[in-house]
């Protein structure tokens, strides 16, 4: 049969020889040049003659030698597991490097900031004034005043920064783009409205009226009316689920699609009306703060909160969560005066608190506005303090004042909003003498990626991102306070198959539970009495009785670290590497042999405490069958 | 002194310098400015697979011509898209797959059906049928002038082979001017002598023997399949069989893989596909399990990696060399019992005969687009494809991509016969664990197929 398939099998195997225990893997086969003209009659004829012209497609070719620190798999025994464990961690690698490289590229533009030279110097001293004068041209139009008189204003930005909606109180709603200050749109609704949010980009805002949540587009015409939204006092657009979350005087938190215009779920909060929202912009998460003093967080996937915190001593006002940190920190203010931090993986007490002059004062309650670079925003009374984002994480026990970063007058008392632009350094201030902004240095992120938002995106990069985030949209049953959970393992299940040894022959009565062809490949040379099962009832016994004296609380690697060594080490060593499911002629052999030294052991040890007497040597030995 | 700097982004070097230029794009790779990354990408690799589902529209064209069952379709050698298909009225049509047109016709070859059909070279078809008769013809382009000099009674063959009985299958020698055909015995002829050279068979065989193929790479080996549930190996060398496997049940093709020489498909009537190892024909490497009907036909991919079986319950399968599972699964409203199969030399596309007389030709990847493909076009779809692999594991990515449309009657017929192998299976188990211990044992299903090997 060789014969026939002589030809066949001409390209031979480049290692012939079975390899034991595999090789660690940093021999690579580009280092073998040298070591190869010791082993040129290893070399295969046939592989040599086509190598010369044959190439790796491109796309198999490395495009570089792999990292230094990748990890190696040696402990994997699968050959095909362990090369694309190793070529995924290094791929790893090389994409870290790679991005590592491209952000010295990427990233051109510089994050504003302002340092003090002397000790005796403090940034808070610097007023508006100052900063407009030194920063000059363009940037010096951030700080704007509007004089505004539709009673105290709330403002929103969109997503990339660049336009800006304002709601009064007694109705006067306008967008318009912050940059160039081109007016969209200006409605006079004659109502009380309470909050305005932009949807997936400008053309479209909802406002939250006295009686429904109205959606206008970019021209102020009125396309939906939702009547599921009663007396909204609070709206947010969570862009990546496409979801409208509004809150009211009912206390009910209502999720309505954008995409498709149903009404996702509602929940009641049972907390009574409800005047603080806002979201978690890396899980999506819903944070509301109601008049007894607690904060609970919602998922549209839960009936119940998920998080529920007693986090103030009286209404919450307002709260907000640090977008820098990936959404790990939480601040709350409340009309007991108090600035809270949290943190949201742990919620044991507050990182840190302060109160805050004039809190409950002014009418309404203090506000709190994290940037994109980590700094805090506070409006109580009259005026804007900023905090930078070092000193407001670090744990503080006692309730003092952080440092202070920047402070500004406020003379239109009171203050109801305050929002950072994204990607700029700019702080507006809604209060009921219009809207305000002031400069920020340092608040804004620098550099935006195009994909995502973009203060400069043109009417087709807007049209193409739309589209796209309609088709990236992620079902509403996602949003968790993980977001990481998706695409990681899921956990062990509790329900046990019962393919373990013990449990199959506990249910020997129920045979065919659990299919052959799907047992695992010990328990399928068992059942089909391939296995050798002699050998593992003699290690079960001999452990057994040591077990019972001492080592119960000992692993199963310190058991077999400290049994006892007698004579023989060396065969018993073998015997227990021997792979237990193949009878081996050797192995049976040795284990005979051992069972009979044991016997003469046992013989040696009578005779020695007299119970046993020495046979004498007789003439009829001769003919004794001879014991191996 | 106190220093300020505010942020300040460049109209100039974010917006087009002239109208019409594309707004440049900036990046920022860090993972805060992208929120959602894995569940955004994961929404995107759903939307890959539901797709790649949603535009699969694998069948290409029917060829007519034939007007009774295609029992054999096969491929020219050193060509893309031609092939040669017999029908059981005894036509020999050979089509041209990219103009899907005829390129020769060959009215009554045979009287009867044709039964097997094979390339002598890219100019002749060798063809055998059930008159008894092999017959060898010219197809190249200069048999268009004989053709019309002798248009009254049709094109005539180059030589006729007279046999003593029935044949059942041909194949040509992959180099020498031999050919070998199954009737009741194998037997080789050389192209240019009238009566068979050799006649190979099994000694104690007295079977039937319904398709033959030679080894592509060991070319003097030869193998056969016959009624006796048995499958054999030949050396034209020796001139005698050299081993013999009989099986549970019997096959209805062969054919060698051209790439792994030591590797056979056989296309069994007990719904299974099985490869072989010829060098340990104990058991086979794998069963490829899915058809609801006898495998009527099987064939190799160019690339040796997969292949491609049709059956009487008239769907095609398309499978991949050692995966028994899984697949893409072809069925069009009118197609009945599939006889025929073969993929075309690039390996894009499969044809496939079938007993309605029409010759089909499908996609290989059920997915994949015709015609000019641009650049972003491209990257698009090799985007979508590696992100379908990583999250193949995803419960409803995988899903959407293993689950495939079958006809009711294929769906309903899988569904009694998992119900009936299941029950057979709880009653083998269950006269086991009332049986003595140990007095019968269970057996792999590799093991269970082969019944003897005999030398």
């Amino acid at each position: 049969m060789d014969s026939l398939i002589s030809r066949a099998d001409a390209i031979q195997p480049l290692h012939k020889k079975r390899k034991t225990s595999h090789k660690p893997s940093n021999s690579r086969p580009k280092s073998k040049p040298n070591d190869s003209s010791s082993k040129t009659s290893q070399t295969d004829p046939t592989l040599s003659s086509i190598a010369s012209h044959t190439l790796l497609p491109k796309s198999l070719r490395t495009s570089s030698p792999p990292p230094p620190s990748t990890k190696t798999y040696n402990h994997i025994p699968n050959k095909k597991l362990r090369s694309e464990l190793t070529k995924t961690s290094a791929n790893a690698l090389r994409a870290k490097a790679l991005v590592k490289d491209a952000q010295e590229l990427l990233l051109v533009d510089e994050p504003g900031k302002m340092e003090v030279e002397g000790e005796m110097e403090r940034t808070w001293r610097v007023g508006q004034e100052e900063i407009v004068q030194s920063v000059g041209g363009e940037a010096a139009k951030g700080r704007k005043e509007l004089k505004l008189d539709g009673g105290s204003y709330r403002t929103r930005y969109t997503r990339n920064g660049r336009h800006l909606a304002i709601v009064g109180k007694k109705g006067h709603v306008a967008t318009f783009d912050w940059q160039t200050g081109n007016l969209h749109t200006e409605l006079h609704l004659q109502e009380t409205c309470r909050d305005i949010t932009f949807l997936h980009s400008h053309s479209h805002f909802a406002v939250a009226q006295s009686k429904y949540v109205f959606i206008y587009d970019k021209d102020g015409v009125e396309l939906h009316k939702l009547k599921d939204h009663i007396e909204p006092t609070r709206l947010e657009f969570l862009p990546y689920h496409w979801l409208l979350a509004s809150v009211g005087n009912a206390g009910y938190l209502k999720y309505l699609d954008t995409s498709t215009g149903q009404l996702l779920t509602q929940y009641r909060t049972a907390l009574g009306p409800c005047t603080t929202m806002t979201q978690n912009p890396h899980n999506a998460v819903i944070h509301l703060g109601h008049t007894n003093g607690t904060v609970t967080l919602w998922t549209p996937n839960l009936p119940h909160p998920a998080v529920k915190l007693l986090a103030h001593l009286g209404p919450v006002t307002s709260i907000s969560v640090d977008p820098s940190g990936g959404g790990r920190y939480m601040a709350t203010a409340g009309a007991d005066g108090m600035v809270k931090v949290w943190d949201c993986r742990n919620w044991k007490g507050a990182v840190r608190g302060w109160s805050v002059r004039g809190g409950s004062s002014g009418g309404t309650g203090i506000e709190v506005e994290w940037s994109q670079r980590g700094y805090l925003g506070v409006v109580s009374g009259g005026s804007v303090n900023v905090y930078p984002p070092a000193a407001i994480h670090t744990p503080h026990s006692n309730p003092t004042l952080p440092p202070l970063y920047l402070t500004h007058p406020i003379p239109h008392r009171p203050l109801t909003s305050a929002r950072f632009a994204p990607f700029q350094d700019i702080l507006t201030i809604g209060h009921a003498g219009g809207v305000s902004s002031i400069l920020v240095p340092g608040a804004g992120e620098a550099n935006f990626d195009s994909g995502e938002a973009d203060p400069f995106e043109g009417r087709k990069a807007r049209r193409e991102r739309e589209v796209r985030g309609l088709l990236d949209k992620i079902q509403p049953d996602m949003i968790s306070l993980n977001p990481d959970f998706v695409g990681s393992l899921a956990p062990p299940s509790k329900l046990t198959t019962a393919t373990d040894a013990t449990l199959a022959s506990q249910s020997k009565s129920k045979a065919g539970e659990v299919p052959y062809a799907r047992l695992p490949r010990l328990e399928r040379l068992r059942v089909s009495g391939k296995a050798d099962e002699t050998e593992l009832h003699d290690s079960d016994e001999e452990e057994g009785e040591e077990e019972s004296e001492k080592g119960k609380g000992m692993s199963k690697a310190e058991k077999e670290k400290k049994k006892m060594r007698g004579k023989n080490k060396s065969l018993k060593r073998y015997l227990r590497k021997q792979r237990k499911n193949v009878i081996d002629p050797r192995a049976v052999a040795v284990r005979k042999k051992l069972e009979h030294q044991k016997v003469e052991r046992q013989k040696a040890k009578e005779i020695a405490s007299g119970v046993r007497e020495v046979e004498k040597p007789s003439a009829l030995d001769r003919f004794k069958r001879a014991e191996k | 002194m106190v220093k300020i700097s505010v942020l300040q982004h460049a109209p100039s070097t974010h917006l087009p310098l002239r109208p019409g230029d594309p707004t440049p794009t900036s990046r920022n790779l860090d993972p805060l400015l992208h929120p959602f990354a894995r569940a955004r990408e994961r929404t995107r690799a759903l939307n890959a697979a539901k797709l790649e589902k949603l535009f699969a529209k694998p069948f290409v064209s029917a060829l007519e011509g034939h007007v009774d069952a295609v029992e054999v379709v096969v491929r020219r050698p050193a060509s893309v898209g031609v092939v040669a298909s017999g029908s059981w009225c005894g036509d020999i049509i050979v089509h041209d797959l990219a103009q899907r047109s005829q390129l020769h016709r060959l009215p009554n070859a045979h009287k009867g059906k044709v039964s097997g059909l094979c390339w002598a070279d890219e100019d002749r078809i060798l063809s055998c049928g059930v008159d008894r008769n092999v017959k060898l013809w010219n197809v190249g382009s200069s048999s268009m002038e004989d053709g019309s000099d002798a248009a009254s009674e049709g094109p005539r063959p180059l030589s006729v082979f007279p046999g003593k009985t029935a044949f059942n299958s041909i194949d040509h020698h992959r180099t020498d001017p031999l050919f070998a055909t199954a009737s009741n015995i194998v037997q080789i002829w050389d192209e240019t002598k009238s009566a068979p050279i050799t006649n190979l068979s099994f000694p104690t065989s007295t079977e039937t023997i319904t398709n033959v193929a030679f080894n592509l790479s060991e070319s003097s080996i030869l193998a056969s399949i016959g009624s006796d549930r048995t499958f054999t190996l030949y050396d034209i060398r020796t001139g005698k069989a050299e081993r013999r496997v009989i099986m549970q049940m019997s096959h209805n093709s062969l054919t060698w893989s051209p790439t792994y020489p030591t590797v056979l498909l056989l296309a069994s009537e007990d719904h299974n596909l099985y490869t072989f190892d010829i060098r340990s024909l104990s058991s086979p490497t794998q069963i490829y399990k899915g058809h609801v009907a006898a495998v009527m036909t099987c064939s190799w991919c160019p690339t040796g990696r997969s292949f491609v079986s049709g059956s009487w319950d008239r769907t095609i399968r398309l499978w991949e060399e050692g995966k028994g599972r899984g697949g893409e699964v072809y069925h069009a409203k009118r197609m009945q019992r599939v006889l025929a199969t073969t993929y075309t030399a690039d390996a894009r596309f499969v044809v496939s005969g079938s007993d309605d007389g029409n010759v089909r030709v499908w996609k290989a990847k059920a997915g994949e687009k015709l015609g000019v493909v641009t650049a972003r076009e491209r990257a698009a779809i090799e985007y979508r494809d590696a992100l379908k692999e990583r999250w193949r594991h995803d419960k409803e990515v995988g899903k959407v991509s293993r689950s495939r449309h079958l006809p009711k009657p294929v769906y309903k017929a899988a569904e009694l016969k998992r119900t009936m192998l299941e029950s057979r299976r709880v009653k083998e188990e269950r006269r086991r664990a009332h049986t003595r211990a140990g007095a019968s044992l269970p057996k792999a299903e590799k093991k269970k197929a082969v019944v003897a090997e005999q030398t």
